[in-house]
């Protein structure tokens, strides 16, 4: 099997070096590229898997990259961007980006979100995993059933409604904007009924709901499942 | 304020100069167009951009007109009741064109003033997110790396070495936001967005951030499900408890429990993060909020988590406060006012 590859896009040697260096000692094979302009031509080249982009580059602003990728390329993007610039972010998502990672970040986290990115590419084609299962919480999408450990949880439909479409996106962030246009098609609602909503559901499927361990907010983004158990 | 000696001794100048002209056109000019004369005078003293003296030319202009000009001349008596209007229309356009000349001079140096400090608030924040930027990338970098390296299943010394690194190099990353935050709050460049947002929410992204530091370490936490959203920016009110939680982590040292309640109030939500450390100095007690102020200095700590906290809390209409509480420990308690106060 030809290892997966992964378009790296930075201006920075030292964060270029590390990495490489953890991506290829778990088995990627790493592209790399200091400009916008070489991280397109590069992208169009050689079809990597999966691309980390860092947003500030010094030639293309780093979400105009990702404008231009998009309209050709569907590999999946990660946009790496400092604390605080979440206007980025969301733009990066509504842009069509996959996930982002917060500099500083540690290669935990990195390897987690370019598994997801990659999962993810490849669901697309397939059908989704019927079935989620981290820790206690259990979901079974085909019987629309929920279980915190042996208990079945009795959910509203619209919390049920949020908790597949995180299920659907495991271990991947899901903007705002999306979960309200899944769970409110007909529109008319707003960020703070959603976010009362995640509250509600936590207090259903969390057993410490101030310290979720499935259901955490992405602050002034959206909001991530955990990723299911191996 | 004080008396403007050289613009009065400038009114006075520009009189005489006036009446000087004056008798030098008195040959050839009507006695009326000699009032044009010291009333361009006036306007002059108008606009250095000060009234008293502007009035104060005014009036010697029409009392200088009166003496030198008006018959009978060098008296102050008036020949004809028809001078009187005279005086009086004179002064008045005088006083009204030195009113407008002010308030001129006035506008042009506000508007001035906006563009120099607009100028000024580009360039601090540009330069800010160029200090923030060359601050963080470095720090990335060994983070990164020493993450990296850890994933190589290193010998278990060098493993607590990789960290040390990483763990310090985090800490320092929270001082760098730290430090930034603070100056984007004093410089007033900061909007907040504020939205209504459930405490535990935000309560519980702190917490999450702060995974690492609170390995081991019970948190018990008592937020009723109930309790009202709060209009709060996520990110600064995030980092609030971020800094409190740290905070008593740091000054309640050997694992004793951290304990985070939130209680609805009349008009505000009050969240209390509280400690079983030795609590606070009663001398610290009235300081602890100020910037650079470090209580129980051998703790370490810049002195800046808590006054970062107490500037975004009032940011929002609310008060933060320090106590010691019985039993041992400090607790801190901030309220966050349930209506938008802005």
């Amino acid at each position: 099997m030809t290892p997966k590859s992964v378009l790296v896009v930075d201006d920075e040697r030292a964060i270029l070096r590390f990495l490489r260096a953890s991506l290829e000692e778990n088995g990627y094979a790493v592209l790399e590229a200091v400009t916008g302009k070489a991280a397109l031509e590069l992208a169009a080249a050689k079809k990597p898997d999966v691309v980390l982009l860092d947003l500030s580059l010094p030639d293309l602003d780093g979400l105009e990259v990702l404008k231009r990728l998009r309209q050709w390329s569907s590999a999946p993007v990660i946009v790496v961007s400092a604390r605080g610039e979440q206007a980025d972010k969301t733009l990066g998502l509504d842009l069509g980006a996959d996930d982002y990672l917060t500099k500083p970040f540690g290669v935990e986290e990195l390897l987690a979100r370019v598994r997801v990115a990659l999962r993810h590419a490849e669901r697309a084609a397939r059908d989704p995993e019927p079935v989620y299962r981290h820790d206690d919480l259990t979901v079974d999408l085909a019987a629309r059933r929920v279980w915190l450990g042996k208990k079945e949880v009795r959910l509203s439909p619209h919390q049920y409604t949020l908790l597949a479409a995180l299920v659907r996106d495991a271990g991947r962030v899901v903007a705002q904007k999306q979960l309200l246009k899944e769970i409110w098609p007909e529109g008319g609602s707003t960020p703070e009924a959603l976010r009362i909503l995640v509250h509600q559901t936590r207090h259903r499927i969390e057993r410490e709901p101030v310290r979720p361990k499935h259901l955490k907010t992405e602050p002034a983004v959206g909001y991530r499942l955990e990723l299911p158990d191996e | 304020m004080p008396v403007l000696w050289r613009e009065y001794g400038l009114a006075a100048a520009v009189g005489a100069l006036s009446t000087a002209a004056c008798f030098a056109l008195y040959p050839v000019l009507s006695l009326t167009d000699l009032v044009m004369v010291y009333l361009a005078g006036a306007l002059v003293v108008a606009l250095r951009g000060e009234r008293g003296p502007a009035l104060f030319a005014s009036l010697l202009g029409v009392l200088c007109f009166n003496f030198f000009f008006v018959p009978p001349r060098f008296t102050f008596q008036v020949a004809h009741p028809q001078y009187v209007v005279t005086f009086v229309v004179m002064f008045a356009v005088a006083a009204v064109i030195s009113h407008l000349a002010v308030r001129v001079r006035a506008q042009a140096e506000a508007t001035k003033q906006a563009e120099v400090a607009a100028e000024t608030e580009k360039l601090r924040s540009s330069l800010l997110s160029g200090v923030s930027h060359e601050l963080r990338t470095p720090l990335a970098a060994i983070i990164g790396s020493a993450t990296s390296l850890l994933q190589t299943s290193p010998a278990p010394k060098s493993r607590e070495l990789l960290e040390t690194i990483r763990d310090e190099a985090e800490r320092l990353a929270r001082l760098v936001y730290n430090l930034i935050e603070t100056t984007r709050l004093e410089s007033g460049a900061v909007r907040l967005k504020k939205e209504p947002y459930p405490v535990e929410d935000v309560v519980g992204t702190a917490l999450e951030r702060l995974e690492k530091l609170l390995a081991g370490r019970k948190v018990e936490t008592d937020l009723p499900e109930n309790l009202p959203l709060v209009p709060v920016d996520p990110l600064l009110m995030e980092l609030v408890f971020v800094n409190l939680v740290e905070n008593a982590v740091r000054h309640a040292p050997g694992g004793g429990p951290l304990e985070i309640s939130a209680r609805e109030r009349m008009d505000c939500v009050e969240v209390s993060v509280a400690d079983r450390g030795p609590g606070l100095a009663e001398a610290d007690l009235p300081r602890v909020f100020e910037k650079f102020y470090r209580a129980g200095a051998a703790a370490g700590g810049a002195g800046l988590g808590l006054a970062i906290c107490k500037a975004v809390v009032e940011a929002h209409g609310g008060t933060i406060t320090a106590e010691n509480r019985p039993g041992g420990g400090a607790v801190f308690r901030l309220t966050l006012p349930r209506k938008d106060p802005a």
